[in-house]
């Protein structure tokens, strides 16, 4: 299996890597200690690796590394340090009990991240949806809603205000 | 153990980890990375049943990978589960084994410098199988001239022959059973069957091994128990236990799934001893799928009934199916009939024949209730075929039939019992019916349309811990250190492992409130064999009543320290003072009782007592609980059935939790609300279907398998979740167990639900659209 020279840009730092060409975006980030990225079935089944690349959330596990040259990439560690939306997300994780063993809870942040910065609004169904891709054995996905809910209510409020 | 009004127990706080988890800042095992280790992998059987007969590792060595088979590997026999006292724990496994049992079973191991070679190591391994005919179905590995999975196991250190792959055979028999079913007016008998499912449990399970200069070794696991860990390993790998340190570490949700050792642990360990070099080994989710599941069952239950709704007596038969190898179908028979035998009184008349056979099947294991969902959906299941066919109210039939305060309940089993001593059963009944409506349901046949909704109820228990009045068949007692540092923060150091449910955050709240130091201030120190006593394991719900009873224990000789240092320091008696959390000062503050004027904070007093050469105010114990409270449950449900589709919905649920004082209310409901996501998976999606050879017809796939989404969860308005007002005199703060008597009697609930919408009952699990829609035909057909 041949090999490929990687440029990403990972949490704003501009990293180069080389790896072998047919690894996905996930084992390039854990390989290189980006472990807030979990590792739950490498099927693109759970969603606990789910970061954004350009923007947009997808399960890193069925992204290929090399297909991410020239890229963008931001995990929620990266996120938790400069964007405030994020950090706004995790503070309601944590107040809402939407966090229980934690595997899920990376991927599951950056799910909702992305409805959020989508203009998505305060509406429990929408946001159902679009954390339908991402799995979580522990809580329920109540408290996980009611955590997006009320981030969402707290945007709406500052756009009005 | 009074509560104080601004006490931190019952107060909602968010847990303390959170954060960090929130930022993907916590450690799991399979984020623990060592410079210079190497990869494991491991070679599994895709025979259910085959002898092996030489495995070539020449080509893989030659690759630089190291090698292990059961040639090279200790061959203790073991098993993975420990919570058992030997004499009761029977033996049938060893690392890696001369004959495959079981699809996925491992069979050799590689280590290699990175996953890439170790993978292709692995694909160079060559094994020359004996293949064997398997057997998959319990009735028919019984049957004479089948294949036997085993010659002789053991049985604490007693041989045991083993005939038509019985494994186990547990019979109890208590009061009189003929003369309660002569006593009956009406007797009803019906069966009952409950698939294997999988805890899915989001983190899979690994190891990460590093040998020490000294011939020690340091283990990272994935583990419910490290001192279990720590020493099987020793056994194994031949080692004093003081040469083996297992590390304590977060995991990503268990369910159950690590109440063993893990079978990767010692195939881990055992490779980086023989490399000389740290392993890490993480399975993939396909070799998770085939390492452990949840019991299935097969019962018939038999109830007698006199006219005046007083049950008199229960005859349970039960068929367990527990796969390849023993984690423990004794005790699971055991604690089956102990569930059994506790939900009603039946006029003390009991009779649990069980039976427990090996197939050519993944081994089954602890998964969230241990037996108790299973006969919790059999038996409510029947009482609410009792009272329609009897005409008593289902909520009034259970009041007068539920064993409650001053009457016994077990534990875990029949050696363990103590007397219940708080109930929330009657709370939640007699609120719920009205809360719920539950008396405006309507009979089905007065249901029309091709949507059709129905209400059911159904309650349910589970223990806290496994200790009794009496010692038993299980090991229950569980250690604590604490410490004052000296700024008036404190160290708590605990073996008791968190699964995700916040056991840790509830212990931490314990040591906070006995001491009244701020919750900031007390800090979970890393936790690992060496610097803690033991703890046999969080399972049994066992983790808030037995784990905080220790830390509840020892805080409280800390405190009693404090204050001796403190009255030396104050020239005052010791029970003249008395301590008391001052949130303005950020600690804990000692003053004299009734004069608080004359006082000093807790750091002084630990600053002072170091200044003084005095030492420092520590304790460590261990402590054991000497009762098994049930933590009880209700759930009433609404379920809504599509005629045309067969596909079942839950616009609405009531759930109660009795879990006597809630350390941390927003956690229980937690619990509760997650439980239920998971009942509904094993009612309505759930099911590891086997084809005919063996193997798994999901291929390892969490999406086939259909473990429930947010999409199949009650949207949020409509799940109302509530806590019973109950004290629980025997635990810290009055405080029992939750986590696995939350799941206990969804399962009934919904099934009850269902028949009160479309009048047909289910016996079987999962009840799936399919299901459904073959029911109604045959309904159809019988009109």
């Amino acid at each position: 299996m041949g090999h490929a020279d990687v440029n990403i840009k990972i949490n704003g730092e501009n990293r180069k890597f080389t790896c072998e060409a047919h690894i996905s975006l996930l084992r390039l980030l854990r390989d290189n200690y980006y472990y807030d990225v979990k590792c739950g079935c490498e099927k693109g089944d759970c969603g606990t690796c789910t970061v954004f690349l350009d923007g947009k959330a997808v399960k890193s596990c069925v992204t290929l590394a090399a297909a991410c040259d020239g890229h963008e990439v931001w995990t929620i560690k990266g996120l938790g340090g400069s964007d405030a939306l994020a950090e706004k997300l995790q503070k309601a994780f944590v107040e809402c009990g939407a966090v229980q063993c934690g595997f899920c809870t990376p991927g599951m942040i950056v799910a909702g991240l992305e409805y959020l910065k989508k203009g998505g609004r305060a509406d429990r169904n929408a946001i159902r949806k679009a954390i339908s891709g991402n799995l979580c054995r522990c809580t329920g996905y109540v408290k996980i809603v009611d955590a997006i809910f009320k981030t969402a209510r707290e945007v709406e409020s500052e756009v009005s205000e | 153990m009074q509560i104080l009004s601004d006490s931190l127990i019952g107060a909602v706080t968010p847990r303390t980890d959170a954060p960090a988890k929130a930022a993907g800042r916590i450690q799991f095992t399979s984020d623990i990375n060592i410079p210079g280790m190497m990869y494991g992998a491991i070679l599994r059987s895709p025979h259910p049943h085959a002898e092996i007969v030489s495995i070539d590792t020449s080509a893989a060595e030659a690759m630089g990978a190291v090698c292990l088979t059961y040639e090279d590997i200790n061959p203790v026999l073991y098993n993975e589960r420990s919570v058992s006292i030997p004499s009761a724990t029977y033996r049938d496994r060893t690392v890696l084994p001369k004959k495959a049992r079981h699809c996925g079973e491992p069979v050799a191991t590689v280590a290699a410098d990175t996953q890439e070679l170790a993978f292709k190591a692995l694909k160079e391994l060559k094994v020359t199988y004996n293949i064997l005919e398997p057997v998959f179905d319990p009735m028919e590995a019984m049957k004479d001239g089948a294949p036997e999975l085993y010659d002789t196991i053991y049985l604490g250190d007693e041989a045991v022959k083993i005939h038509n792959n019985i494994g186990v055979i547990r019979n109890i028999d208590e009061g009189d059973c003929d003369a309660g079913f002569k006593a009956a007016d009406r007797i009803f008998e019906h069966h009952f069957e409950l698939e294997r499912i999988y805890h899915c449990q989001l983190e899979t399970k690994g190891a990460v091994c590093k040998p020490e200069p000294d011939g020690s070794i340091t283990v990272w696991a994935t583990a419910q128990s490290i001192h279990a860990n720590r020493q099987l390993l020793g056994r194994i790998l031949g080692l004093p236990l003081s040469k083996i340190n297992v590390k304590k570490l977060p995991f990503g949700g268990s369910f159950g799934s690590s109440i063993q050792v893990n079978t990767v642990t010692p195939i881990c360990a055992s490779l980086a001893m023989k490399a000389g070099r740290p392993v890490k080994l993480i399975t993939s989710r396909e070799e998770d799928f085939y390492d452990h599941h949840k019991y299935p069952a097969i019962f018939d239950v038999k109830l007698g009934v006199s006219n005046d709704g007083r049950l008199t007596a229960a005859h349970v038969k039960a068929v367990v199916d527990f796969g390849a190898h023993q984690i423990q179908p004794m005790a699971f028979l055991g604690c089956t009939a102990g569930w059994f035998a506790s939900l009603y009184k039946y006029d003390g008349n009991i009779r649990f024949d069980g039976i427990a056979v090996y197939t050519n099947k993944t081994p089954c294991c602890a998964m969230q209730g241990y037996g108790n969902p299973q006969i919790n959906f059999a038996i409510e299941s029947m009482v609410d075929i009792i009272c329609e066919e009897m005409g008593f109210d289902p909520i009034d039939f259970r009041l007068k039939n539920y064993r409650g305060p001053g009457e016994e309940f077990w534990g875990q089993g029949p050696t363990i019992r103590s007397i219940i001593k708080s109930s929330g059963v009657e709370e939640s009944l007699v609120e719920g019916r009205e809360v719920f409506g539950f008396d405006e349901r309507t009979a089905p046949s007065s249901k029309n349309g091709d949507i059709r909704r129905g209400i059911g109820l159904a309650r349910g228990f589970h223990t806290s811990g496994t200790a009794g009045p009496k010692e038993g068949e299980v090991i229950d007692y569980s250690s604590a250190t604490i410490k004052i540092n000296e700024d008036g923060s404190v160290d708590l150091i605990t073996p008791v492992t968190d699964h995700g449910g916040g056991t840790c955050d509830a212990l931490k709240k314990i040591a906070a409130e006995v001491l009244q130091v701020p919750l900031e201030m007390i800090g979970l120190s890393p936790a690992e064999t060496m610097n803690t006593g033991y703890d046999v394991c969080t399972h049994a719900t066992r983790g808030v009543y037995c784990g905080g009873a220790a830390v509840y224990h020892v805080a409280m000789k800390v405190k009693d320290k404090l204050l001796e240092t403190a009255g030396r320091l104050m020239a005052e008696h010791a029970y003249n003072l008395e301590v008391i959390r001052d949130d303005r000062l950020g600690q804990g503050v000692v003053q004299v009782k009734g004069y608080p004027l004359k006082k000093m904070t807790v750091g002084e007093i630990a600053r002072q007592a170091q200044i003084m050469s005095w030492g420092t105010i520590a304790y460590t114990d261990s402590y054991r609980q000497r009762n098994c409270p049930p933590c009880f449950t209700t759930h009433f449900v609404e379920a809504e059935v599509n005629l045309k589709t067969g596909v079942i919905s839950i616009p609405r649920v009531l759930i109660y939790g009795d879990c006597g004082t809630a350390v941390n209310p927003d956690l229980v409901k937690g619990q509760l609300i997650g439980s239920f996501n998971r009942g509904l998976g094993y009612t309505l999606y759930e099911r590891l279907a086997y084809d005919g050879r063996g193997r798994l017809t999901n291929s390892g796939l969490m999406t086939d398998y259909k473990m429930p989404t947010i999409s199949e969860m009650p949207s949020v308005e409509d799940i109302d979740v509530r806590i019973c007002h109950t004290y629980e005199p025997s635990g810290p703060f009055g405080a029992k167990g939750i986590g696995e008597a939350a799941l206990a009697s969804v399962q009934a609930a919904i099934a009850n639900a269902v028949y009160n919408a479309i009048g047909i009952r289910f016996f079987k699990l999962p009840i799936t659209p399919e299901a459904v829609l073959k029911e109604l035909k045959k309904k159809a057909r019988e009109r």
